[in-house]
């Protein structure tokens, strides 16, 4: 389903970051790393405009010729983004929200863990299968 | 058209467009400077009108762009400045003809046209021409702005009567059809007379006059003609003028909102001229009213209304946007036009839209372009993105475009422009080249990406000719991107590291690139990682000692207290500062670092030394080889402090894979350090001892923590006297000035060995234990000097050498050895049998245990030789250290193994024929394993055989002890009478001693090697009198032993009846033990606590052999009032009974169990 999946840190470094092709994963990290100029965007307008604050969910990044890119912001302005495949058109919004909101959780859980600092590269491997999960799933 | 302008901006509509392009050979800076002064008259103010004219200039311009002129007016070029050069008349018809050439270029859209010509000055004929200037030089033509803007003005002219003849022509006439050049051939054979095509010609022509009102400065007008443009061009659907006329309007919204200019810095107006831009819109109604040209009576309702708000700006130019993109021939107008909306949208911070915008513009295909263009094309769109703060995105574009200089396509890449290129994108990758903002704990970055770049700055960098760069950058990326490489990786890395250090070594210097940035040192600190810095004190022998009681030792804490808690917290943290201990100028010094090497492979590190500050210190570099994935390693790094002062410890330097690094060690993170300064004090000299005696194996453990720096061992009968010569050599370099001897003894060996041994018999308190066999009594010094004869040849020059002989003695007490007369006593049954009773049994009956002390449980591991061992302190001091209070310290152990030699088991006297002279009988046991010949003053040698006793008889004098002084009065008093006791027997002892003299002589001595070449050596026989007394006494005990042995032998008793009593064997030691039991012996006192005993025992029969040697001395026998029947005629058995008797005297304490 998801190609690249990538948990971006509140200062805006990788925490985790995998994708699917791994033969070309440089060329996710870019599609990842320049895809943070929206968010950043994305995130101070929100604060700028006073919309509803709740909405973690940041939709459609930018699209690219072979990839659509969503992101998603935790409160603690932790970053998802989720690359899919443009071609696979049977992804609605909602279950890309899903995505995220599974993201979330399993992040939540990582974040748990009392011997993982944050900051640090996430390493578990819950986390690793749950992540495989979703970008297996459908593909 | 298919070139675009990336630089076009929304306000470039009002604009008319001139080329000033030189004409035959002009000299290129010529021109431009030429150029530069005509493109300074950017705008013209109308004489007037209050109207402002836009002037853009090219100095080139594609003519196929020209075409489009009709569909955006600011694309025509209606002006044309030719500049050239003349040398002489002759070539002015060649020259002009020329320009007209030149004129025919533009022919279809100039205005006007002027040539500069410069070379001549009035030799023409036709000087009359106003479009032609002459001028004598380059560098001499004021008046060039002034003649542009007379150029502007008659373009203006023309300009406002195009205006004024289009907007009024609506008498119905035909209007021509404006159309761009793809469409021409779509219009053949179209029905020019329907309603629909007039609509079409009507509404392309509003939109032309709404462009030249725009150009002639005629805000207001412009957008009246545009919105009508809209309305009729939608009408009939011409998508393509339709995106013309609304980018129009957004235009001269655009112009009208944003005055100040969207193009940024590079394309803004100057402040002032935006000023001016202000007043001429302020004035504009006015300067509508003076023109009295209105085609439109809607002009002046509401310009607020024609014109749009900042949102409808980017509605409509999305919507423009979107019918450009209808047309794949506009490509470059959509291009273009999305380029303004991202200014706009800049301006507006809208930077999410822009990026749509720019998102678009990405996707126009404008069909093949060429390498240069694409590079145009990839930069323009990072700037655009960095214009909108998307610095990741622009650094994206960035890199394509450097990658895009060195294409393989390209016949001569650009490296030069490629790093430029990338050097601009590292702050999109958050990459600065300062290691140190790498040095703060884990790295935080995309390092996938970073190390991207950092391998593409390396190529680029070599490709460019430029090594030290490249060796820069490796560096770098090794560093500070180590934890993300792989095992491959690293391999690669380090091998091209090593290819270009080969011909570039890197150094520290700050590198400076030319457009000035500066890339600063990277010091290896992660290869090899370094843990821990620890200074390391001086071997022990070369530690300074500051004299005590010199001024400032004392003189730290400045309190009057002797002990507050506070001061011990401050001085903790003071010594967390500074090191406690001190370096010697001149001698070497130790740091010791613990490192270890991160590397899958062997790191091999050169020159590796340290760096230090405060004092002049010559370092010594180590090379050293790091196995793979090594674990913490220790490296000591050495050198030589050359002054005296405090050093400090920086960091070290390095050399691997040919870069030299200056690690500083503040700047490495986790690095454990105990302080880094420490104080150098003036140089010592240095003292080498060498001793005659050969080094002992076992080492003496001195108390306290003291190291000794060697140590001798010697094996000595008791009494013998060994002589110990002490070289001593000033290896150093200072003067050695001072020496002082002093001897310690540490005689706890032994004693604690056995105390051990005991304790674990679970047999014996330890305190008991300890108190027993500390009764070792050592009798004088056993170690004595003569340091003057040494002290003669000083100061001692350096590698000069002074010896010292040290005389070794032994005296001591071997009576206190129950084992030994054990032997003697030994009545020769011996049963071997049972193993010993259960020692818990025992337990059971403290008292009777404490009994057993001396005479059981130690007797496993005694043996007879005693260990004696003291240390021998030189205290030496010299030069510039000596004068600052520093001395240093040598310490020699000296171990001795003493073996009983003549052992005294009986004494007695005998009248003698005179009456002031009596016989001294002394049994004399030989215990050594020698033959051995013994003198006393007057007799003749006796000689006894192993383990044989004697009994020698010697005539002595009779003697008062009065003449021994009594101690005064003062000390009496404030001594305790134990210690004055032991005091005056001692002096007792050594008169006796003198008189007697007693001699001993092991008469062939094979055994101990260093004697063996002295066959025969006289020892003097230093076991005194007092020794002797305590042998006799010893002796007694001995008879007293089997007593305190019931304890165990009344359990015997129950199975074997109270007849003689076998002896038990004693089975724990090597050697087993018989004793004797005598019946009669239950009779005397069980109460054998052997320290209780033998105190009094000694005393008194020491009082009484001393009664016998003085006979009726009325001071003696006053200290013996119960001894009233003790005579000197006694024989040599009353002892014995006389200490039964004397024992007897202490009760039993526990009745003997039957």
């Amino acid at each position: 389903m998801a190609v690249c999946i990538a948990v971006i840190a509140k200062e805006n470094y990788p925490l985790y970051i995998r994708s699917v092709p791994t033969e070309n994963e440089l060329k996710f990290h870019y599609t990842v790393h320049t895809s943070l100029d929206v968010v950043e965007e994305k995130i101070s307008a929100v604060g700028k405009a006073l919309v509803d604050q709740r909405e973690l969910y940041l939709g459609l990044l930018y699209p690219t010729e072979d990839y659509k890119v969503y992101g998603y912001v935790t409160n603690s302005k932790v970053k998802f983004v989720i690359v899919v495949d443009s071609s696979n058109t049977s992804l609605r919004d909602n279950e890309i929200r899903s995505m995220f909101r599974k993201l979330h959780n399993s992040f939540t859980d990582v974040m748990c863990n009392p011997f993982y600092n944050p900051g640090d590269p996430i390493q578990s491997k819950a986390f690793d299968g749950m992540v495989s999960a979703m970008m297996v799933q459908a593909c | 058209m298919s070139i675009p302008d990336y630089m076009q901006c929304a306000e470039d509509h009002q604009t008319v467009l001139v080329v000033v392009q030189p004409v035959g050979i002009v000299p290129e800076d010529q021109f431009f400077r030429i150029y530069k002064r005509i493109a300074s008259v950017n705008q013209v103010s109308i004489r007037d009108s209050q109207r402002l004219l836009y002037i853009r200039y090219r100095h080139h311009y594609p003519p196929e762009n020209n075409e489009w002129g009709d569909f955006q007016t600011h694309r025509k070029v209606v002006g044309l400045i030719a500049v050239t050069t003349c040398a002489s008349a002759k070539e002015w018809p060649q020259t002009s003809d020329r320009f007209h050439g030149q004129k025919e270029v533009f022919g279809s859209t100039l205005y006007d046209s002027r040539l500069l010509v410069f070379g001549l000055q009035g030799e023409i004929a036709e000087q009359a021409r106003t479009d032609v200037a002459f001028y004598p030089a380059y560098d001499q033509c004021e008046d060039v702005e002034k003649r542009v803007e007379d150029f502007v003005e008659s373009i203006f002219i023309v300009l406002e009567s195009k205006r004024l003849d289009r907007a009024t022509d609506k008498s119905g006439d035909k209007i021509p059809l404006l159309c761009v050049p793809f469409e021409k051939k779509d219009f053949v054979g179209l029905d020019t007379d329907s309603r629909h095509y007039k609509k079409r010609c009507q509404g392309r022509m509003r939109k032309h006059v709404g462009d030249l009102c725009l150009q002639a400065g005629m805000l207001q007008d412009a957008l009246v003609h545009y919105h009508m443009a809209v309305e009729l061009l939608r009408s009939v659907n011409d998508f393509l003028w339709l995106g013309a006329a609304l980018e129009g309007l957004c235009s001269a919204s655009v112009i009208y909102h944003y005055p100040g200019g969207t193009a940024g810095k590079s394309g803004g107006r100057k402040p002032s001229i935006a000023q001016a831009a202000d007043a001429g819109k302020r004035h504009r109604p006015g300067a509508l009213t003076a023109n009295g040209i209105s085609a439109d009576t809607s002009s002046e309702i509401g310009r607020a209304k024609n014109c749009l708000s900042p949102e409808d700006i980017i509605e409509k130019y999305k919507e423009a946007i979107s019918y450009y993109g209808k047309y794949k021939n506009a490509g470059v107008i959509e291009l273009e036009a999305c380029v303004k909306a991202v200014r706009v949208l800049a301006i507006q911070k809208r930077a999410m839209e822009a990026s749509e915008f720019l998102q678009n513009a990405v996707y126009i295909n404008l069909g093949q372009l060429s390498e240069e263009e694409k590079i145009q094309r990839y930069s323009i769109l990072s700037e655009l993105y960095d214009l909108i703060g998307f610095r990741r995105k622009s650094a994206f574009f960035k890199r394509v475009a450097a990658m895009q200089c060195v294409a393989p396509t390209i016949p001569e890449p650009g490296w030069r422009a490629c790093y430029k290129l990338l050097l601009e994108t590292l702050p999109g990758y958050t990459l600065s080249l300062d290691p140190k903002d790498f040095c703060k704990g884990t790295h935080r970055g995309w390092a996938a990406v970073q190390m991207r770049l950092l391998h593409e700055l390396v190529y680029a960098s070599r490709r460019m000719g430029n090594p030290g760069l490249s060796v820069r950058h490796l560096s770098f990326l090794l560093q500070t991107m180590l934890d993300f490489l792989s095992d491959q990786e690293k391999k690669e890395v380090t091998q091209s590291l090593e290819n270009y250090t080969s011909k570039c070594p890197g150094g520290m210097e700050v590198l400076t690139l030319p457009d000035g940035l500066k890339l600063p040192p990277v010091p290896f600190t992660k290869l090899p990682i370094v843990r821990s810095v620890k200074l390391l004190n001086l071997p022990v022998i070369l530690r300074p000692h500051k004299v005590k009681g010199l001024l400032g030792q004392n003189m730290a804490t400045k309190s009057p207290f002797i002990y507050s808690p506070i001061i011990i917290h401050n001085r903790g943290e003071e010594r967390g500062k500074k090191i406690e201990f001190q370096w010697v100028q001149g001698d070497v010094c130790e740091v010791q670092l613990m490192v270890y090497n991160p590397m899958p492979f062997e790191l091999r590190v050169e020159n590796m030394g340290l760096l230090t500050s405060g004092v002049e210190f010559e370092s010594l570099p180590a090379a050293l080889s790091l196995p793979a994935e090594s674990g913490l390693y220790p490296v000591t790094l050495v050198g030589v402090p050359r002054t005296a002062g405090n050093i400090t410890v920086n960091g070290y330097h390095t050399s691997v894979f040919g870069v030299n690094s200056d690690c500083l060690l503040e700047s490495l993170p986790g690095v454990k350090t105990g302080g880094c300064t420490v104080e150098v004090v003036p140089g010592l000299p240095r003292l080498q001892l060498s001793t005659s005696l050969p080094r002992s194996a076992n080492a003496i453990q001195p108390p306290s923590g003291e190291e000794l720096s060697s140590c001798v061992s010697v094996q000595l009968f008791n009494g013998e006297t060994q002589k110990l010569a002490i070289t001593l050599e000033n290896i150093g370099t200072e003067m050695l000035e001072t020496l002082e001897v002093t001897s310690r003894t540490v005689n706890t060996k032994v004693c604690a060995r056995q105390l051990d041994s005991r304790c674990r018999d679970g047999l014996v308190a330890p305190a008991l234990a300890l108190h027993h066999h500390f009764g070792e009594k050592l009798f004088g010094e056993f170690l004595s000097w003569d340091l003057d004869e040494a002290l003669s040849h000083f100061p001692l020059k350096p590698s000069q050498v002074v010896t010292l002989t040290v005389n070794i003695k032994v005296k001591l007490d071997f009576s206190g050895q129950e084992n030994l007369l054990q032997d003697l006593n030994d009545d020769g049954i011996s049963v071997t049998g049972l193993p010993i009773s259960s020692p818990l049994r025992q337990v059971l009956k403290p008292r009777s245990d404490s009994k057993q002390v001396g005479g059981e449980s130690g007797k496993a591991e005694y043996s007879h030789i005693k260990t004696l061992e003291a240390i021998l302190n030189f205290r030496y001091s010299g030069g510039a250290g000596h004068v600052e209070g520093y001395y240093r310290e040598l310490s020699l152990g000296v171990h001795l193994d003493v073996e009983p030699s003549v052992l005294f088991t009986r004494v007695s006297t005998l009248p003698a024929t005179s009456t002031r002279q009596c016989h001294l009988l002394l049994d004399v046991f030989n215990s050594t394993e020698h033959e051995l010949t013994i003198s006393a003053k007057s007799n003749q040698d006796l000689v006894l055989h192993a383990s044989e006793c004697q009994r020698m008889a010697i005539q002595v004098d009779k003697f008062d002890f009065d003449n021994i002084p009594e101690p005064d009065e003062e000390r009496v008093r404030f001594t305790n009478p134990k210690l004055l006791q032991e005091e005056r027997q001692h002096a007792q002892g050594c008169e006796i001693n003198s008189k007697l003299d007693i001699c001993w002589t092991i008469i062939s001595f094979p055994r101990i090697p260093p004697f063996a070449h002295l066959p025969s050596v006289r020892m003097q026989c230093i076991n005194r009198i007092d020794t002797a007394a305590t042998g006799m006494f010893v002796f007694l005990a001995a008879q007293v032993l089997p007593v305190r042995r019931r304890g165990r032998l009344a359990i015997d008793r129950r199975s074997t009846g109270p007849a003689l009593k076998p002896m038990r064997l004693i089975g724990t030691g090597h050697r087993s033990r018989s004793e004797v039991v005598r019946p009669g012996s239950d009779a005397r006192p069980r109460d054998g606590d052997v320290q209780a005993v033998s105190f009094s025992v000694v005393f008194v029969l020491l009082l009484f052999f001393f009664g016998v040697v003085v006979g009726e001395n009325p001071a003696v026998t006053r200290h013996l009032p119960q001894t009233s029947g003790s005579r000197p005629q006694r024989s040599s058995s009353a002892p014995a009974e006389r200490a039964s008797r004397w024992a007897a005297m202490f009760p039993p304490r526990c009745a003997p169990p039957r």
